[in-house]
């Protein structure tokens, strides 16, 4: 097989995961923008919304699954779309609370922040275990996503570009929402400058708790979406917030389409080093980090921000 | 200030409590090994707090030096000469030289911008360690570490047993506990402080931010290699999951929670706390980090000076002084 042939399966797997590194971060920066809070929590937040999603589509685990009955009558198709929406909804309930109680470090160091997100993602993972158990699940999907399909001589998964284009309408949404709507336009001014936000007459703690929760949606959207291509782990948060740190510094803080770029930077390197060295393909995206941080010390399209004080 | 002093009352405290526990640690219902883990652990997170409560920049990828140190304690020790001595300063050398290589890179950077690119770094050397096996034998960790007897030319002592084992780390704890007083009260810890206070003042002053933290890093390190050393010997192996992102909170959580912040024995407490709930919680329940990490979060949320602040304001207020201001982070403020 020609190196063409065999490198556009990966640079497809690639893109597929850069576009929801990307989905990650983008959540990620809307909680630094807004609240200037590192989300350490984030990672478990995703883990969560995959495992809310496997309760309500295979009514496996959680508290209480006798009271999902209901819902697991449901067809397919249509309990995959609801758990799109009503999993995230979920995950976004827990994540107003965890910014309920972040509201006490508000106004001291940042890094008071970050020690409570670290705190509740160890809080959360532990409650994932408690009630899921720590073995590896498996999210089931509808039938009309999985499977194969033809491209010319190429087979690829059905999923993956399931996956792409959701991550891509996603991003297209939110993207909308910041530039065309008021609520955008209040999370990019607080983002800018929330005090002053607040003395033009805006709710301020209403707006955090609400973006906090939105951020976190987008994790958990995020974690129902990968859910099937990397398997479900209590742990596998840090395999999504790590990689959105590195989005985050690569593309700039702040920056959108950073973000996007830096997303589809790193999952095309991963991807594309995984053709190579599967073994290794994790560490490419911090060499990349590395590379362009030294050269410029802001990311691509950062601008100076709370983060470097 | 007692800042000159060699010994202070505390350490003597510490000293006489660490000193005495192989007597009393089994009648209540503890075990030998726990207090030798409590100690290598003390050393680590006490050449952490250097970092994050003297220079003020968290690290949380730390637990990296501490991986390396370990493995190169082990390695020294299966390919080039099983010598006690040799081993430890083999960690405390590589740990050194691999915190040189990153401080080169990150010393300039401040606040979070630090802590997320010692997470990029601490997370490369995880998964170089996890898995490079023909060095570190990846997940399965570098077995059968020994403990190598204690050679001092004249007279040479084992230390296989626990119990033998727990002195020559009570050694170790002693000189690191006075070496690290030392330097927190030398000029040198005086400038890593007062760059913590306010970077941009120093650095009109003429010192050399950058040189100052690059150095605070690689001592840090160095303390971190050294304890992933002993580590090493300790638990007769080197594994990877010590370096991986939730060890590298662990160490955080621990020296916070113990007041790292306020007082030089913040991270003692910390650790102590650490295992102690460790042993105790987890008798009674497998979710006991849920417990351990609902304890943190409410000390971040309620008393960020920790164990030591609350002991500090208990102590002023015995005394008749008014409560002390809640701990200054102003370097960060705009």
């Amino acid at each position: 097989m020609d190196l063409v042939g065999y490198l556009l399966p990966h640079l497809l797997n690639g893109i597929a995961l850069g576009l929801l590194f990307a989905l990650i971060a983008l959540g990620f920066m809307l909680i630094i923008g807004v609240m200037e809070v590192i989300n350490l929590a984030h990672g478990s937040l995703f883990a969560l919304g995959a495992y809310a999603a496997l309760a309500l589509l295979a009514g496996e685990g959680g508290p209480r699954p006798e009271l999902l009955g209901w819902f697991l009558q449901l067809p397919n198709v249509l309990r995959y779309a609801l758990a799109l929406v009503l999993a995230p909804l979920a995950v976004a309930v827990v994540g107003m609370g965890l910014e309920i109680c972040l509201r006490r470090t508000y106004g001291k160091d940042p890094l008071y922040g970050l020690l409570l997100t670290f705190g509740a993602a160890l809080v959360i993972e532990e409650l994932i275990r408690l009630a899921w158990g720590p073995s590896e699940r498996f999210l089931p999907v509808p039938a009309a996503i999985t499977g194969g399909v033809a491209i010319g001589e190429l087979i690829y998964s059905k999923y993956r570009f399931f996956a792409s284009g959701f991550s891509i309408l996603m991003i297209g949404l939110l993207w909308l929402f910041l530039e065309k709507t008021r609520y955008g336009a209040l999370i990019k001014a607080g983002a800018h400058d929330s005090e002053m936000v607040r003395a033009l007459g805006v709710n301020l703690p209403r707006l955090r708790t609400l973006v906090f929760g939105f951020g976190t949606a987008l994790a958990a959207i995020a974690g129902i979406v990968m859910a099937p291509i990397w398997g479900i782990r209590p742990h596998v948060g840090v395999d999504a917030v790590v990689p959105a740190f590195v989005v985050i510094v690569l593309g700039g803080v702040g920056s959108f389409w950073g973000a996007v770029l830096a997303g589809l930077m790193v999952g095309m390197v991963v991807g594309l080093t995984g053709a190579f060295a599967t073994d290794w393909s994790l560490i490419s995206m911090y060499i990349l980090l590395i590379l362009v941080v030294t050269f410029r010390g802001r990311g691509l399209f950062g601008k100076k921000s709370i983060l470097e004080a | 200030m007692h800042g000159a002093r060699l010994v202070t009352p505390s350490m003597l405290v510490a000293f006489a409590i660490f000193g005495t526990l192989p007597f009393w640690i089994t009648e209540i219902g503890l075990y030998r090994y726990l207090g030798v883990e409590i100690l290598i652990w003390c050393i680590y997170a006490l050449g952490f707090n250097l970092l994050m409560g003297y220079a003020g920049l968290p690290s949380f990828g730390h637990g990296a030096y501490f991986g390396i140190g370990a493995y190169a304690c082990g390695l020294a020790q299966f390919e080039l000469w099983a010598n006690l001595w040799f081993c430890l300063a083999a960690g405390v050398v590589a740990a050194a030289v691999f915190g040189a290589v990153v401080a080169a890179f990150i010393s300039h950077r401040r606040g979070i911008y630090f802590a997320l690119m010692t997470i990029a770094f601490g997370q490369m050397f995880f998964f170089i360690a996890s898995k490079w096996t023909s060095v570190t034998n990846g997940e399965d960790g570098l077995l059968n570490i020994a403990r190598l007897p204690v050679e001092l030319g004249f007279w040479n002592y084992p230390i296989r047993g626990n119990a033998d084992f727990y002195w020559f780390v009570f050694a170790c704890f002693v000189v690191c506990v006075v070496a690290l007083w030392r330097l927190v009260n030398s000029p040198f810890g005086k400038v890593v402080q007062a760059i913590k206070q306010n970077e941009a003042r120093m650095a009109f002053l003429g010192y050399r931010v950058a040189l100052y933290k690059a150095v605070a890093f690689i001592l840090s390190c160095a303390v971190a290699g050294f304890a992933g050393a002993l580590f090493a010997m300790a638990q007769g192996g080197a594994f990877v999951q010590v370096m991986n992102l939730q060890w590298s909170g662990v160490i955080v959580l621990m020296v916070l929670i113990g007041g790292g912040f306020v007082s030089f024995w913040g991270p003692v407490l910390g650790t102590v706390l650490y295992f102690v709930a460790r042993d105790l919680l987890g008798a009674y329940t497998e979710a006991w980090l849920l417990w351990f990490g609902l304890m943190f979060m409410a000390v971040v949320m309620f008393k960020p000076e920790g164990l030591a602040g609350i002991g500090q304001d208990a102590l002023r207020k015995w005394r008749g002084l008014p409560r002390a201001p809640a701990a200054g982070w102003a370097w960060l403020r705009r």
